[in-house]
């Protein structure tokens, strides 16, 4: 008997069925993906090293005339637990070419390993670890993982000294150590034979060949020290550094987990309504069980079968959507890294699981209220508890309104629980859009540009070659020949201007105990006193100095404090009188005063030479003397303020992809539940739709009534996403600032046109239209329908 | 005298799995401007069909039916909402209000939509609480629905149908699931309406309430058996002795 009635209900109840299977597979679907995501993202980075087989330190070394120096040292130390060599040789940007010319741009020697010779595991774009490799072919990692300049297909052609070879790319390498781009030596993996061929050359072995150590020890300090009687050391860091490359990818990966917690929101929302929505519409035939005597359990118990039937079969389905669904989410992110995580189908599983019991206990405790209905209550309106309450909140008497919008209005407004669903739903959706949009605009934005370091000027030139040319001269007056020769070049060429450039010191700096190396900015044609501090005041004499706070935690000092600083094989004292926030070292650095005599050519490295024009031009002058630049220095690095903060983030792209992506979703999310919402309506207001008819209603106004109810609901969600989005912004993205490096003193770049208007009218033409487009159902709808409950 | 309503071998047929219901069977019958027509017959004859074809609230099978000069089926949807809308007002067995509107505002709804009464919403309001104040049931004019008595919210219904100063006024069993003295209040009020010069229709299956209705037509499995003609009901005195000759014809038929 149970079963004929549930059988029956099943089938007669089709449509309402059917939207709360589908909307049980989206649930299941957000829920499985987004829990599955947030796992894989929080093993993050340490479940790549892991599953890499990443050691506690990597020295990359080359070896001087054939002669491999760091063995020696390595195999004797006493901090070294264990080890292992992976050989390799060294290639430059323009030994690589595709269609006969160089493609790709970077600075630090590439480096290439053999298949057999690889001492990390590397990962394919599928997660599928790389065993071997046909001759003739190669995968490429690094800043060579980017399918704007190759894809897998493409043929490079490698020469190096005098050897070449043509290779087929295979695909992307996942490489652990130098998968970030920020770590420039992107890494080539190739077949024996291959490698082989070119270390035949006796010019490459003696000229490129080199190792990487892969280093567990016990202490990394002392090893550190040892480490540094090395002398061809083009890399030495431990683990920890080299997982700060990683952070702008994470911050994505991280901005995607906040995606997948507001998609299981949403689930939520859209399956605590469902449940209400399809439950209160049989309250009529609940009326009629109870009233030919059935008990409360069972009827409890029948829907309690249903929902649980539904519920298995959508999150069943929903599973199996949810392995493409995360994979989608993630793909933005997850191409550099190795994302995962071991227990996909375990977890998918129980979250599927798990949005099972959350309908069942919704079912549970909405139909508490069966007990409370007498047959009579339920059979009259069909309506729960609802209908003691007050429900026209408007009067259509007292009401300027036209009738429409009226009664659009007034259904939002008297049954707004009918409707907190889709506020949820809509305004998450325009929030999480708008959210990513904000972070991503103010990674390009040149409101960031002081956490670089560097002043304002109109034009940023980097040129690795003339800072290379100061770092290995003994001339100490050569940056300023470079500097002069700019500014001449500038000046004949009708743009006359101020050239400056930051340089960084790698310095020793102590206090009390405590003694570590710290990056030091200084620039000696600006004042310290023009950059941004944000507690203490600027250094004012050479005795004075500057940190971030994390280098002063890590110290323990405060301001006021004299730390130790060795210059020019001098130790000199120095006051602490201000704290700054940077990206530069993911906030671990610090800066001079001026006049503090550092030699220029100890310089480690430097930011863009800086141009700041003498007739101080307007936007537009300052890009067309740029796009001049670039011609007479024969570059393309040359950035205006916001084009500098884009390209020294680097993780704008990607999180403005993501948005894109997130956007897109959001979208599909929108247009999806408004579709099955308004079926949903439709359905549950047959009968009023049909008097509405009866009394003379055209059709089309009864959808433009309806269709106005989704445009209230925008109008709504557009109101509290703009209210909270700055608000959230900060909440969120002030921690994925910090793990940047910057903790204060940055404002946001709100664009309000986009944020305001152009995000949330996306959002609400897409829910209009699909409420428009689902409301033509009501032509079908016949006038004498009123008795037809379906 | 005009012909408000004028039916030509109208059918309906339903088809309930692959099986044919003739529910209606060439059935053909007028109605002058300013009758008050009543239709009876056993449950299931298709009296409510009959009426739900003829309002064009339902779409007919074969046959004709001309509505205060319209030809219905001939109608778009739209053109077939502005009837309704403007030249009839329908009452139906169960009393089918928007569930969150207040009383007053179902009943002017209909006048609100119309375009007679375009931006004059307060004349609108007025007119509404005077026919509810003059079918007693003033008082309720801001109650919800849930908030009033089955004869009350009849009572409500026949309000909205008359907002529009319709022409013609069906009424599916309006007194059907009411008790005696709520009837006869609903009753009075729909014989007033004919006094006044409104086209009346109903289905009734209560001879008192046929009684007061100056036709009657008798309806079985889809054919008009028969028709009687009471004449105009004017003196509550005659009421009796016209329930008596219904009663006996009734019987002839039946019943
Ligand atoms: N929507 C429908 N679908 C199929 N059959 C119907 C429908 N409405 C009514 N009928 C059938 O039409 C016949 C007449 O119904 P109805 O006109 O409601 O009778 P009544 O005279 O009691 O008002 C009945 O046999 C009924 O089963
Ligand atoms: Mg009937």
């Amino acid at each position: 008997m149970f079963f004929r009635i549930l059988g029956k209900d099943l089938k007669r109840k089709r449509v309402m069925n059917v939207l709360l299977l589908l909307f049980v597979i989206l649930s299941a679907t957000f829920a499985s993906a987004s829990i599955n995501n947030m796992v894989s993202v929080y093993g993050g980075i340490d479940y790549f090293f892991d599953k890499a087989g990443m050691p506690d330190f990597i020295t990359l070394t080359m070896n001087s005339d054939g002669v491999n120096p760091t063995e020696d040292i390595v195999r004797n130390s006493v901090s070294v637990t264990s080890y292992q060599r992976e050989d390799l040789f060294f290639y430059n940007a323009k030994n690589l070419k595709k269609d006969g010319k160089v493609y790709v741009d970077f600075e630090n020697p590439g480096i290439v390993t053999s298949v057999s010779g690889a001492r990390l595991t590397y990962f394919n774009g599928d997660n599928e670890e790389i065993t071997e490799i046909s001759p003739g072919h190669v995968y490429l990692g690094g800043l060579l993982n980017d399918p704007e300049k190759v894809h897998p297909g493409d043929v490079i052609t490698l020469e190096l000294s005098g050897r070449s070879r043509e290779f087929i790319v295979d695909g992307y390498v996942k490489d652990a150590l130098f998968g970030s781009p920020f770590l420039g030596n992107p890494r080539m993996l190739m077949n024996d034979g291959d490698y082989d061929y070119f270390l035949s050359d006796e010019t490459i072995r003696s000229a490129s060949c080199g190792c990487a150590y892969y280093i567990n020890t016990d202490d990394g300090k002392a090893l550190k020290k040892e480490l540094t009687a090395v002398k061809n050391a083009l890399f030495g860091e431990s683990i920890s550094t080299i997982k700060i490359t990683y952070l702008l990818d994470m911050l994505t990966a991280v901005l995607m987990m906040v995606v997948g917690i507001c998609l299981i929101l949403i689930s939520f929302a859209m399956l605590s309504f469902t449940i209400k929505f399809t439950l209160n519409e049989d309250f009529r035939e609940i009326g009629v069980m109870k009233a030919v005597g059935l008990r409360n359990s069972s009827i409890r118990g029948l829907y309690l079968i249903k929902y649980l039937c539904i519920a298995c079969v959508g999150a069943v389905i929903g599973y199996a959507c949810s392995i493409p669904f995360a994979k989608l989410l993630l793909e933005s992110v997850s191409r550099r890294i190795l994302l995962g995580n071991d227990n996909y189908e375990l977890i998918g599983l129980i979250s599927a699981a798990a949005v099972v019991a959350v309908i069942v206990a919704f079912c549970y405790s909405c139909t508490k209220g069966i007990k409370k209905l007498s047959p009579v209550d339920a059979v009259r309106n069909g309506e729960t508890g609802e209908r003691f309450k007050k429900k026209s909140v408007l009067k259509l008497s007292k009401s300027r309104l036209p009738e429409n919008l009226f009664l659009a209005l007034n259904d939002v407004l008297s049954k707004p629980r009918q409707y907190v669903s889709m506020v949820v739903t809509f305004t998450m959706c325009i929030l999480l859009v708008t959210m990513l949009a904000n972070t991503s605009n103010t990674l390009m934005s040149e409101k960031l540009i002081f956490l670089f370091g560097t002043t304002e000027s109109d034009a940023y030139y980097n040129s690795t070659e003339k800072i290379m040319e100061t770092m290995g001269s003994d001339d100490p007056d050569i940056l300023d020949h470079i500097i002069e020769d700019i500014e001449k070049e500038l000046k004949d060429n009708g743009m006359p201007g101020k050239v400056h450039v930051e340089l960084m010191y790698t310095l020793p700096v102590e206090f009390g105990n405590e003694k570590m190396n710290v990056i030091m900015q200084q620039c000696k044609d600006t004042q310290a006193s023009e950059y941004k501090y944000i507690t203490g005041s600027a250094p004012m004499y050479a005795n004075e100095i500057a940190f971030t706070p994390q280098i002063i935690d890590e110290l323990g000092a405060r301001i006021g404090d004299r730390v130790l600083i060795e210059i020019n094989g001098e130790k000199r004292e120095f006051i602490i009188t201000a704290t700054m926030s940077s990206f530069n070292q993911v906030g671990k650095i610090g800066r001079l005063h001026e006049a503090v005599d550092v030699n220029v050519n100890d310089a480690s490295s430097a930011m863009a030479f800086q141009i700041d024009f003498d007739d101080d031009p307007d936007a537009e002058e300052i890009d067309a003397r740029i796009g001049r630049m670039k011609d007479i220095f024969d570059t393309d690095k040359i950035y205006n303020a916001a084009d500098f903060v884009n390209m020294s983030t680097g993780s704008a792209q990607t999180m403005s992809d993501a948005k894109d992506l997130v956007l897109l979703i959001a979208l599909i999310i929108a247009a999806l539940v408004t579709v099955l919402m308004e079926r949903s309506f439709i359905s549950k207001e047959t009968p009023e739709i049909a008097l509405m008819k009866a009394i003379g209603f055209k059709t089309r106004s009864i959808c433009a009534q309806h269709t106005l109810r989704f445009v209230v609901l925008t109008v709504i969600c557009t109101c509290i996403a703009s209210v909270l989005t700055v608000p959230l912004t900060r909440l969120i993205s002030d921690r994925v600032f910090a793990i940047m490096g910057a903790q204060s003193g940055f404002e946001y770049e709100i664009r309000p046109l986009e944020i305001f208007a152009i995000y949330p009218l996306a959002v609400a033409g897409v829910v209009i239209v699909s409420a428009l487009l689902t409301s033509l159902y009501i032509k079908s709808v016949r006038a004498d329908a009123m008795g037809n409950i379906e | 005298m005009n012909k408000v309503i004028d039916v030509k071998d109208l059918c309906k047929t339903y088809v309930v799995n692959k099986k044919q219901n003739n529910v209606l069977r060439n059935v053909n019958f007028s109605v002058e401007e300013g009758e008050m027509v009543a239709i009876m017959g056993p449950s299931g004859s298709g009296k409510s069909t009959l009426l739900y074809t003829v309002s064009g609230m339902d779409k007919m099978t074969a046959g004709n039916v001309t509505f205060c000069g319209k030809e219905l089926e001939s109608l778009s949807d739209n053109e077939m909402a502005d009837v309704r809308l403007e030249d009839m007002g329908f009452i139906f067995q169960q009393m089918y209000m928007m569930k969150n509107l207040t009383i007053l505002d179902n009943i002017i709804l209909p006048a609100v939509k119309s375009k007679r009464n375009k931006g004059n919403r307060s004349a609108v309001e007025k007119k509404g609480r005077a026919l509810m104040k003059k079918l007693g049931i003033g008082e309720t004019a801001d109650n919800d629905i849930n908030e009033v008595s089955g004869g009350q919210l009849q009572r409500a219904c026949i309000c909205r149908s008359m907002i529009n100063d319709p022409k013609v006024i069906f009424a599916d069993e309006p007194t059907g699931a009411l008790n005696r003295t709520s009837s006869d209040e609903v009753m009075e009020e729909m014989v007033k309406l004919n006094n006044e010069g409104t086209t009346v229709m109903l289905v009734t299956h209560d001879a008192k309430v046929a009684a007061k209705c100056g036709r009657v037509l008798y309806i079985v499995d889809g054919n008009i058996r028969g028709e009687y003609k009471l004449g105009r009901f004017e003196r509550s005195e005659t009421l009796r002795d016209r329930e008596r000759q219904l009663n006996n014809w009734l019987m002839e038929m039946g019943w």
